[in-house]
């Protein structure tokens, strides 16, 4: 009996193998996720995680905050992959896991801000995504925050700019 | 719960899981068949023209349109536009019009039209044109994606990632 409840798993697990392997697209927010925590009372700690086969342009990412008062140093962000590429020459790309620290200076009394961080990023099955802007709302005591309703809404940056109501907080 | 129980709820649960994993992989939400019949605001949106002023797909109707969604700095995008080029110069009599909505800077559109030498009308634009290719199936927003419209101005085609003048030709083929 557990032999065939071993052989099961097994062919289960064929299945779910073979699905990941179709060479289908995930929604931006998916492959690129987002989350970000404050490090210390005056630094932020910002993860993309990047699915398998995404990467992400470092040039690309950029970052804001609202309200207004509460202000950004220079991110740091940490060296990339060189890819040759084969219209732009060499580019500096994020895989995997990347962590970005970034200065926060808060204003007297001002315990909680949004973080937005613009990203850009392509498929290695040959599609890029349009520009990405990522919300996340940042407060004492949080913990590490993913912004609500992602992975997987699909919201570009032009449709964040576009209509607030659909942003993520 | 005897023995041979257990196992078949353990075999059921997990063919559910199964199959409703399968049916939330992203591969199902791709773009899955083009919307028949475009709103007509689709044809009707104006969008910046590259030649100067405002234009929409509608002033093409009654060709067969190639409309291709792509960026400068997508490097996928520029890879098929020397085709595009080339078929545009090939089937532009018989009623083939290809357009470029460039959801890009205006002046880098211009600059790269000019270097490679674009053939064919190209519009630009933002959310406008980002919502424009979502509402032809491109539900990620991801470049390029390309669509051929019949000369009735119905969608016959979409297609995400690069395309290629073969394939092009196949789904034109018939159009004409």
């Amino acid at each position: 009996m557990q032999r065939f409840l071993i052989f099961i798993a097994l062919l289960l697990t064929a299945f779910a193998a073979k699905a990941a392997d179709a060479p289908d697209l995930l929604a931006p927010q998916a492959a690129f996720r987002l989350s970000a925590k404050m490090e210390t009372g005056d630094e932020l700690l910002v993860r993309f995680a990047i699915a398998p086969g995404y990467y992400l342009y470092r040039n690309k990412l950029q970052f804001s905050v609202e309200p207004g008062g509460v202000t950004l140093g220079t991110p740091r962000k940490p060296k990339g992959r060189l890819q040759e590429d084969e219209f732009f020459g060499r580019v500096e790309i994020y895989r995997a896991d990347v962590v970005i620290h970034i200065p926060v200076k808060l204003p007297p009394g001002s315990h909680s801000f949004t973080l937005l961080a613009r990203s850009q990023g392509c498929a290695d099955a040959g599609v890029c995504y349009t520009p990405q802007q990522q919300k996340v709302v940042i407060g004492p005591g949080m913990g590490e925050r993913v912004p609500d309703g992602a992975p997987g809404d699909g919201r570009s940056l032009v449709d964040s700019l576009g209509g607030d109501t659909a942003t993520q907080r | 719960m005897t023995r041979t129980r257990q196992v078949f709820i353990f075999i059921a649960v997990a063919l559910v899981a199964l199959v409703g994993g399968l049916a939330l992989h992203p591969l199902n939400r791709a773009p899955a068949t083009p919307p028949a019949a475009p709103p007509p605001a689709l044809l009707d949106t104006p969008l910046e023209s590259l030649a100067g002023g405002k234009q929409s797909l509608g002033a093409w109707k009654g060709k067969v349109l190639v409309v291709n969604f792509w960026a400068t700095w997508c490097g996928p995008c520029r890879k098929e536009i020397p085709e595009f080029i080339r078929m545009q110069q090939r089937l532009g009599d018989k009623g083939l019009q290809f357009v470029g909505i460039a959801i890009d800077e205006k002046d880098k559109v211009a600059a790269y039209a000019r270097e490679i030498g674009i053939n064919y009308p190209i519009l630009v634009g933002e959310l406008d044109a980002v919502e424009m290719s979502r509402a032809l199936g491109n539900e990620l927003g991801a470049l390029p994606f390309t669509v051929v419209i019949d000369r009735r101005g119905a969608v016959v085609h979409t297609s995400l990632g690069a395309t290629t003048e073969d394939k092009l030709d196949t789904l034109t083929k018939g159009l004409f």
